[in-house]
């Protein structure tokens, strides 16, 4: 036993000392988890999820040719009392020690909820196969190792004590200004920017001085290209020549695309709208709020370019058809960063580019 | 015993190189090789009393060959083929919106009178919704609730409704257009698999649609491969990227390069360091470093390659296995695309 455990530990150890380096060695040992990761196709993991499945059970032909959910419901000689089948979520929420308590919003039956989504839209599909590797692909910075980023100065400066009133005052702002602008972190796989929503933006002065009519086409317009419900709101400024009162008058409708509606949108407009532009330049490169969010503005005859309002143009009084602004609002924390995802995505830029 | 294997440790750890540490377990000190931040900074802690003129990074004589690599590649053209339960969720949706929503305003649609709204109204008649993608279905009757689809039916499919919208804008143009004489016809939209998926043509930059496709050449020793050249002396990795593929593949293409940075590389050892012929210098294998390049327009040309490479392919992810190495693919495999 003792005789062979030293040459074991020999035989193992010695040729390693041969090997031109560790690190070749190293490379060869290492195992990693994507390794042995399963090829990710989605059918995969749903018949791992559940054999029995409606989409994949095998049903003969004549029990499925014979089912008819009608006319076995009209076979019942006693219908079930409405209550049964048809839940109705209470109107008020009488608290949480109230016996009758409102389901989820994710529930149909729940007054808040909202259906959809009901399609994998194109623009969204487009980001994540192409743009978002693009992205961070463009934007890696080399460290090599022991790198240390130099020191920067602190975002809020100290009062220098040079008089005893400066004691427990509050740390003062960025120089030039009281703003303090966002801190842009180096562009890694899990902070990729990305179009978190968009804003349409009418502001109808007209609804002020002459009729509301306006105010009702513009959000119908706004509503039919968006398909959000819009919000209203009141002026704000005292304006005498438009004789706008703030507080008084309606004067702009908004709405606010997420999700599956934002990218239909954003598809709408870039491979619709945006190339049938006459002599349109593109989104001014100064233009955003160096925060990430690109603003930039349709014309009322580019506003009816949108096939929503094209396919019933007749309706809309012509004069009336609202221009709006429309406000991209990105995951990017610095304008450069935004501005490099919506060329990407299709949106051009003119001009000089401010970062 | 115990003396036995302490001895054969120890004979074995004095053969190992010195500046590892008997303090040291084993499986750390094979990758202590590789653990820069930290190893960097203790051992040049360490050495700084004994010898301070050995560095932490010692210089060693180049003895790989460094390639630049090309991954050149199509995006997807087309939106991805759905699953079936997406199909089966995103028409339930539908049906459910249906119910929920408001009804249909069609005076604001459609003035009374026109040609368009008799057509509307025979169509809302046969179709007892105004949606034309969910197929026959009433949302405001009494047997709303039998909304779900029977086993075969085919109204979930997107193929369908989008020859249902096709029929339908059809029909309105027929039915309203002044010339009877002449059927309107409205383009279909292209089909989803194209002659070459067809005819299984791997050379065609019309294949596979929906998917990501790279470009693979075939060297003349057979092997299948990501275009690559060794890096000229004076060269960024960028400009030796750009020449490699115009060298292998061809000045008629549309490119463009992504970044400046490589997204992905490939370490190949020899079984022996060969030896140069004319410099002497041995090479223990190369080390390829592969650029992102996404392909606009144009098609890749072998006629002219330095290289004489005997055919290329566009082959999506899943189709690249075959033809290259495991130890190849298993270092490519995670800059490619999913989809």
């Amino acid at each position: 036993m003792a005789a062979r455990e030293p040459s074991r530990y020999l035989a193992r150890g010695l040729p390693r000392t041969f090997v031109p380096s560790a690190r070749s060695q190293a490379f060869l040992n290492r195992r990693n988890v994507s390794d042995e990761a399963p090829a990710r196709r989605l059918s995969d993991q749903l018949e791992d999820l559940e054999t029995a499945s409606s989409l994949t059970t095998s049903v003969s032909e004549s029990a499925a040719s014979s089912f008819d959910p009608i006319a076995r419901s009209k076979t019942r000689k006693t219908q079930l009392p409405r209550g049964r089948y048809q839940f109705r979520s209470p109107k008020y929420d009488r608290g949480p020690l109230h016996p009758h308590q409102p389901p989820a919003p994710s529930d149909p039956s729940s007054r808040l909820f909202v259906p959809g989504p009901f399609a994998l839209p194109r623009a969204e599909q487009t980001y994540n196969s192409t743009v978002a590797s693009d992205i961070l692909t463009l934007c890696y910075v080399h460290t090599p190792p022991g790198f240390k980023p130099p020191p920067k100065a602190p975002r809020l400066r100290e009062w220098d004590d040079s008089s005893p009133y400066h004691k427990n005052r509050p740390l003062r702002g960025p120089r030039g200004g009281d703003v303090l602008r966002l801190l842009r972190k180096p562009i890694k796989f899990n902070n990729i920017p990305k179009i978190e929503r968009i804003t349409l933006h009418s502001y109808v002065k007209e609804a002020a001085q002459d009729n509301s009519g306006w105010l009702h086409v513009a959000g119908i317009a706004v509503q039919a290209i968006s398909n959000v419900r819009v919000e209203t709101f009141k002026s704000k400024a005292s304006v005498a020549n438009w004789s706008l009162v703030p507080g008084r008058d309606t004067v702009a409708v908004k709405a606010e695309l997420q999700g599956e509606n934002m990218y239909h949108f954003l598809g709408k407009l870039i491979d619709v709208v945006l190339p049938r532009l006459k002599d349109w330049p593109g989104v001014k490169g100064s233009s955003g709020d160096s925060s990430g969010n690109i603003t930039f503005g349709l014309e009322p005859e580019q506003m009816a370019l949108f096939p929503e309002i094209e396919v019933n143009y007749d309706m809309y009084p012509p004069k009336m058809i609202p221009g709006c602004h429309i406000t991209l609002h990105t995951t990017a924390k610095a304008d450069k960063d935004a501005r490099l995802l919506l060329s990407a995505m299709g949106i051009p830029f003119y001009g000089k580019i401010v970062q | 015993m115990a003396t036995g294997t302490n001895g054969a440790r120890r004979a074995v750890s004095l053969l190992r190189p010195s500046r590892l540490d008997f303090g040291v377990c084993r499986s750390c000190q094979e990758t202590i090789g590789r653990r820069n931040y930290a190893s960097a900074a203790t051992s040049e802690s360490t050495t700084a009393s004994t010898t301070p003129s050995s560095s932490a990074f010692p210089v060693v004589s180049p003895v790989y060959t460094i390639n630049a690599g090309v991954v050149l590649s199509r995006p997807p053209q087309i939106t991805r083929d759905l699953e079936p339960f997406e199909k089966a969720y995103f028409f339930y949706q539908k049906r459910l919106n249906e119910r929920l929503a408001l009804p249909f305003t069609k005076y604001f649609y459609f003035k009374r009178g026109t040609p368009l709204d008799e057509d509307w109204k025979k169509k809302i008649q046969a179709r007892q919704t105004p949606a034309r993608d969910i197929g026959k279905y009433n949302a405001y009757a009494q047997d709303a609730w039998n909304d779900e689809l029977l086993l075969g039916a085919k109204e979930s499919d997107p193929e369908y409704q989008v020859e249902q919208l096709v029929l339908d804008a059809e029909s309105t143009a027929n039915a309203t257009s002044q010339d009877t004489s002449k059927k309107e016809e409205i383009p279909r939209p292209h089909p989803r698999v194209t002659e070459a998926d067809k005819k299984g043509d791997q050379k065609s930059l019309n294949r596979l649609l929906p998917r990501t496709l790279y470009l693979l050449v075939q060297s003349k020793d057979g092997y299948w491969k990501l275009p690559s050249t060794p890096i000229q002396t004076q060269e960024t990795l960028r400009e030796a990227a750009e020449r490699t593929l115009s060298q292998t593949a061809g000045v008629n293409m549309n490119t463009w390069m992504v970044g400046f940075h490589p997204a992905g590389h490939h370490v190949y050892n020899n079984r022996k360091p060969h030896a140069d012929k004319v410099t002497g210098a041995e090479s223990h294998g190369e080390k390829t470093f592969f650029m992102k390049s996404r392909i606009m327009a144009g098609q890749a040309d072998l006629s002219a390659s330095a290289e004489k490479l005997k055919d290329f392919k566009w082959l999506s992810k899943e189709e690249i296995p075959q033809f290259v190495t495991q130890q190849y693919y298993s270092y490519i495999k995670n800059m490619l695309a999913d989809r």
